[in-house]
């Protein structure tokens, strides 16, 4: 990515855009066309279903000729087993907890930082922000091994901090790139006035920038949570005590308790997966936002 | 006005938290790997200065670091050169799908959402030789002879995590175009409906050439992914079989933490660094120019 990308636009979609005038096929092409979209869509979903088939089955189901099983009877055990054994219930809370903490965190430094970045005027402006976006070049993985020590050294391994300071460092690009895309678009004459009436900067976000902002924290919001649900290698690398894992971990557990109790592994990682379907299905314009304002308007 | 907006002290305290985290976490962890990879340093016992001593052993020696580069390069090709037109071709087809637009659209994305640690355990357990998903289709299809142990396989191990890859970064890619295509304003579309356009020429004649900054941005982002790529592959075969499926991050990770050459595992550490770097400014350069003759 370069540091001079042009500022994205949030677009609100209307429905005029969604339609493409005169576009309709007929005969042939269309059926051609129908079962290709078919086929791409079982290629993307068929092995979710898969997983969702086989977290029903007994273990000893799983072998055999057919590729879907109807699950007869369903073994719901297999939820319920691995609820109890996967420690789901302290797992999920570790997450949900260094999740919200990372979150709240990101919030507040990208639009304090984006606040300072797009609004006011200052000298070392260009610098700070083509140091901020090469943040999103460097791969997180290059500072596995000197964060460890250095966790290690100042005794946070093994602590919440250990993950979320992390989590919002590398969070913080694409949130700031997005709030302050999203703040060019608000009019400069709103400030103007506020500052007439003898608003200071503080006040300025607090009481002008932020309500319009919501749509773009939504965003970052949802983004965040996705990114630090689903994070694994530094959960394993900087954490190893027990009482302090996150989500992924469950299936560890399971395979070392269970190594063959395939349907209850199968149940932890639907289990694993439910709430950020649940979340894309309830936040898709949110996320499609987020996601395309970096990289379309380049 | 101005007074107040260019108010140092209040700059200060909106960038100085944000800032100080960022090289607390990324840019001093750089130098501390620095640092290290000019040792000998086991990750626990005392340990001596040897120079430039890892990263000559790296360039003379070390033919697993030449294979882990090869297989960044072979992800990223795949990307750029499978993933990427499949997904403008989806993103412009989508276009006539109709009422079916958004719920093909929400399918499409799925797989990208869930955690990466859900997909590989998903797929590693397709690839199973005995109850995995493949080898029974095979069956299926009287194609048994084809059976594998897929990722037990030097060939087919590299082959099956530039796919899985694919499969789960799918979603981005083509939301990523779709939403390119959608930007494109509606009366280009109607001109040239009206001066007689195939769909066919308005997707390759129109839509093509207003899609390539956007496509500029993302062949960056991919081939940055493709150096990047971790945890899919450490999850799947950690680099196994015999270090076919080694990427750098997994390379360095396993030297560090497995092998105990932690110094050994900085080196490579910001080579890593230093190559996406290198090939984002490579990438940026060269394509600036490509467009330009647009």
């Amino acid at each position: 990515m370069n540091t001079k990308m042009a500022v994205p636009m949030i677009r609100k979609e209307s429905k005029r855009e969604n339609a493409v005038p005169g576009m309709k096929l007929s005969g042939v092409v269309r059926v051609i066309f129908v079962v290709f979209m078919l086929l791409l869509v079982a290629v993307e979903l068929f092995p979710l279903v898969w997983l969702f088939d086989f977290s029903l089955l007994k273990s000893g189901d799983f072998f055999g000729s057919d590729i879907l099983k109807w699950p007869n009877p369903a073994k719901w055990d297999n939820y319920s087993n691995a609820f109890k054994n996967a420690h789901i219930p302290l797992l999920f809370w570790n997450s949900l907890f260094v999740c919200t903490i990372s979150i709240v965190l990101i919030v507040i430094f990208s639009v304090a930082m984006g606040y300072a970045l797009t609004r006011m005027q200052w000298k070392l402006r260009k610098p700070v922000l083509a140091l901020i976006m090469a943040g999103m070049i460097i791969p997180i993985y290059s500072t596995l091994l000197p964060n460890f020590i250095v966790f290690n050294e100042i005794g946070m391994l093994n602590t919440y901090l250990a993950l979320i300071l992390p989590y919002v460092a590398f969070q913080i690009p694409i949130s700031m790139y997005i709030v302050s895309g999203f703040m060019e678009t608000i009019p400069k004459a709103l400030e103007e006035a506020a500052i007439m009436d003898g608003m200071n900067v503080p006040g300025l976000i607090f009481r002008i920038i932020l309500p319009i902002l919501k749509p773009a924290i939504a965003t970052i919001a949802v983004l965040s949570f996705l990114s630090c649900w689903n994070e694994f290698i530094m959960a394993v690398t900087y954490i190893d005590k027990s009482s302090l894992r996150t989500l992924p971990f469950a299936v560890v557990y399971f395979m070392g308790q269970y190594s063959s109790n395939y349907g209850a592994q199968f149940a932890v990682l639907a289990m694993i997966s439910i709430p950020s379907i649940l979340i894309y299905l309830l936040f898709t314009d949110q996320i499609n936002r987020g996601i395309t304002a970096g990289a379309v308007k380049g | 006005m101005h007074k107040i907006m260019s108010d140092r002290r209040t700059i200060f305290f909106l960038i100085a938290p944000g800032m100080l985290l960022f090289a607390m976490m990324i840019f001093i962890p750089i130098l501390v790997s620095f640092y290290y990879s000019l040792t000998n340093w086991d990750g626990v016992g005392g340990y001596e200065f040897i120079g430039f001593g890892n990263y000559k052993e790296i360039f003379s020696h070390d033919s697993v670091f030449g294979y882990s580069l090869l297989n960044s390069v072979l992800l990223g090709l795949g990307l750029v050169l499978i993933q990427h037109p499949f997904s403008i071709i989806i993103a412009m087809l989508i276009q006539y799908c109709g009422r079916w637009e958004k719920f093909l659209q929400v399918c499409i994305f799925i797989p990208a959402i869930i955690s990466t640690f859900v997909t590989t355990k998903l797929w590693s357990s397709i690839f199973d030789t005995q109850f995995g998903l493949l080898n029974q289709v095979l069956d299926i299809l009287r194609l048994s002879d084809w059976k594998q142990d897929w990722l037990g396989d030097s060939t087919w191990a590299i082959i099956c995590i530039i796919f899985v890859c694919m499969w789960q970064g799918f979603g981005y890619a083509f939301l990523l175009y779709y939403a390119g295509i959608k930007g494109v304003p509606k009366d280009l579309y109607e001109a040239a409906m009206l001066d007689g356009a195939s769909p066919i020429q308005l997707n390759t004649r129109i839509v093509l050439p207003l899609l390539a900054p956007v496509l500029r941005v993302n062949i960056v982002l991919a081939v940055v992914a493709a150096f990047k790529q971790m945890e899919t592959v450490y999850l799947l075969t950690s680099g196994g079989p015999a270090n076919s499926t080694q990427f750098l991050s997994t390379y360095l990770y396993s030297k560090a933490f497995r092998e105990s050459v932690y110094g050994y595992g900085n080196a490579i550490s910001v080579l890593l660094v230093v190559i996406c770097l290198i090939v984002t400014v490579i990438l940026n350069r060269s394509m600036r120019r490509e467009v330009g003759e647009y």
